[in-house]
């Protein structure tokens, strides 16, 4: 796609709604067209981004400027930092430059302590590469860039990412990266090209906090975890792809569900996985297998539907072109990969794959998760055996812990918050930072929510943020992972709600409904709970109940209690 | 060609392909301004793979003049 076609793509997806991610760019240089194509890169992906530019040369007041924006991203240019820096840096004298190396580093604390409540910033390392590339002496740009990442790294915050865009630059190659004329005429060192690279790296980061991951990954067998057709060549026939399993194990182990959807006898798959003695992935890494001679659009979307995921969070890689067309055509919202005709491709493809996978701080639930996951999947298929479902839960011996203002369990809080959207009452995607600053705030409480059963132990999987006035309790937020759904748990969840209240001495519980695409399943949760339906604004529905009428279902076969 | 430098300038400056006349230029269209310049010009470089010198950027003052300058390119 050309610049131009882009900008046009991109303004046709303009939404002016109020629902819009605001992204501040900061620069010493100029970097206008990161504007449509960070905004285009993020709408294809459904995040109805907006992105405003900085003043040239002005990242420090702009910190202060921006500091309530959704992300904020910032290009600081050694070249630049002061009027062809590039040029004089090994000429100005050593006081000069040691006063430069100092208002940096002031600048870079400045700007962390202005940001220190904004979501989300991403900041580059400094790079010298455009510069000192052909350059065999160590110079003076070299060394500050040294100091000044050094710096970087020692006084990062929770909220900030440093992005290494050397990576980026060395992918476009430097000279395709940067131009010198443009930089001459008007301060715009990057391409083009550079900007779509540097933007589709780092867009995993932004597309995790809106609740945009990919959580699957499924294969295909023949020619895709092996080299060969098992069906013709036989067990001694095929050769293990080892670079691409061993990837697929590493993922796995960080909570990414790895699955086979394969036209092939069950059988002899199920043999090759337990037996073969060069297959890396096995048993313990895969959670799903689809393995008969079924379509594998309906294979895939029972997968979805079995581990409760969507389809857009589905990852699928397949050698067979036709499969991927099918795919592709039904399933668009499944991002497929074709595995390419030589091996070494293969692998450098799967290393793109794997970086769609982004997860900013695995928590101890991801790495669980495989566990988790099969456990599910167990519960389903005795789920189907049983027909009473109430005697069913009874059996499970359900049991919640409620984790009150928890300080230690921030990472998880604020990963439910931007990962769950189908059992979500308001989708509010939350920060570490944000959540801490609730925790510490006596007007919020944080209610966290460990569920566990006979089965196994799920983990934090439900969350409730409350704001409390003097007489009234607001539901911020309302959610449960999808992993403890259908379980008569959000009662207990309610319940709960309504101890506080009345603990606190309120009378009056208001909440809210967002509509999204995905959290139908829960518009009528609040009726179920008894609560008056009040005003509705666009997407949105206002609740209330008064705590005296509230009247529980009673569902004491879960067991509700504190946990430590 | 014409009508290829009107596609680019259409979608870069955002406006409809009839309101692009030979006289067009920043002080007619109100979204062209110093920064849309600048991306029309990368715009256009890519377009008909051309590189426009330094002297270039400064007679490119509308659209006429543009495509003038194109011309000589190719």
């Amino acid at each position: 796609m050309k610049y131009s076609e882009l900008i046009k793509a991109n303004n046709e997806l303009q939404n002016d709604s109020d629902a819009q991610y605001k992204v501040a760019i900061l620069s010493n240089i100029m970097v206008h067209q990161t504007k449509e194509i960070c905004e285009y890169l993020l709408r294809i992906e459904n995040v109805n981004a907006n992105v405003y530019l900085g003043d040239y040369d002005n990242i420090l007041q702009d910190s202060l400027k921006f500091k309530n924006f959704n992300a904020v991203i910032i290009f600081w240019e050694i070249s630049n930092l002061i009027d062809g820096f590039h040029y004089k840096a090994n000429l100005i004298n050593d006081i000069e430059y040691k006063n430069l190396i100092n208002k940096v580093k002031t600048e870079i604390d400045l700007i962390f302590s202005n940001l220190k409540e904004t979501s989300l910033v991403l900041v580059n390392r400094f790079s010298t590469l455009a510069f000192d590339q052909s350059s065999l002496n160590s110079t003076r740009m070299g060394e500050l860039k040294n100091i000044l990442n050094g710096h970087l790294y020692n006084h990062i915050k929770s909220n900030v990412k440093i992005i290494d865009i050397d990576k980026v630059i060395s992918k476009t190659s430097v000279s395709s990266s940067t131009s010198f004329r443009y930089y001459k005429s008007h301060k715009t060192l990057y391409s083009v090209d550079f900007f779509r690279e540097y933007f589709s790296y780092i867009n995993p980061i932004i597309l995790s906090v809106n609740g945009v991951t990919k959580k699957a990954l499924i294969f295909d067998c023949d020619n895709t975890l092996w080299k060969g057709v098992l069906g013709e060549d036989g067990v001694n026939g095929i050769e293990m792809y080892q670079e691409v399993q061993s990837i697929a194990v590493e993922l796995a182990k960080q909570g990414v569900i790895v699955g086979l959807c394969s036209k092939n006898n069950y059988d002899d798959v199920d043999d090759i996985v337990k037996h073969h003695k060069g297959m890396i992935l096995n048993d313990q890494h895969i959670v799903i297998k689809k393995i008969n001679w079924n379509d594998k659009v309906s294979n895939l979307k029972e997968i979805a539907s079995e581990l409760n995921i969507n389809m857009d969070s589905v990852v699928f890689i397949d050698d067979s072109e036709f499969e991927v067309n099918l795919v592709r055509e039904h399933l668009p919202m499944v991002k497929v990969f074709l595995v390419p005709p030589r091996e070494y491709e293969y692998s450098m493809m799967i290393r793109e794959v794997s970086g769609l996978f982004y997860n900013s701080n695995p928590t101890s639930e991801d790495i669980q998760k495989v566990g988790m996951y099969k456990t599910k999947l167990k519960m389903i298929k005795s789920e189907k055996e049983i027909s009473n479902i109430e005697d069913y839960l009874k059996s499970l011996e359900i049991e919640v812990s409620i984790y009150a203002d928890d300080i230690r369990i921030v990472k998880r809080i604020s990963q439910m918050t931007q990962k769950t959207n189908q059992f979500n009452l308001t989708t509010k995607r939350y920060t570490e930072t944000d959540i801490e600053k609730f925790i510490k705030s006596d007007s919020v409480s944080v209610l966290a929510f460990g569920v566990k059963d006979k089965f196994g132990d799920n983990g934090i999987s439900g969350l409730v943020i409350l704001d409390i006035s003097i007489n009234k309790v607001f539901i911020d937020t309302f959610l449960l992972s999808c992993r403890v759904l259908g379980r008569n748990i959000e009662y207990r969840l309610m319940d709960a709600i309504i101890d506080l209240a009345k603990k606190s001495k309120v009378k009056v519980i208001d909440a809210e409904y967002i509509k999204t695409l995905k959290n139908e399943q829960v518009e009528d949760l609040y009726d179920r709970f008894g609560f008056e339906v009040g005003q509705r604004v666009n997407n949105s529905w206002r609740y209330q109940l008064d705590v005296k009428k509230y009247q529980s279902e009673n569902f004491n076969y879960i067991g509700l209690k504190n946990g430590r | 060609m014409e009508d290829r430098i009107k596609a680019v300038v259409s979608a870069v400056l955002n406006i409809s392909i009839d309101d692009i006349n030979n006289d067009s230029s920043p002080d007619t269209i109100e979204s062209w301004d110093s920064l849309k310049h600048m991306n029309l010009i990368v715009a256009l470089e890519e377009e008909f793979e051309i590189i426009f010198d330094e002297e270039d950027f400064e007679v490119m003052l509308n659209f006429q003049l543009i495509s003038l300058t194109i011309r000589e390119k190719i």
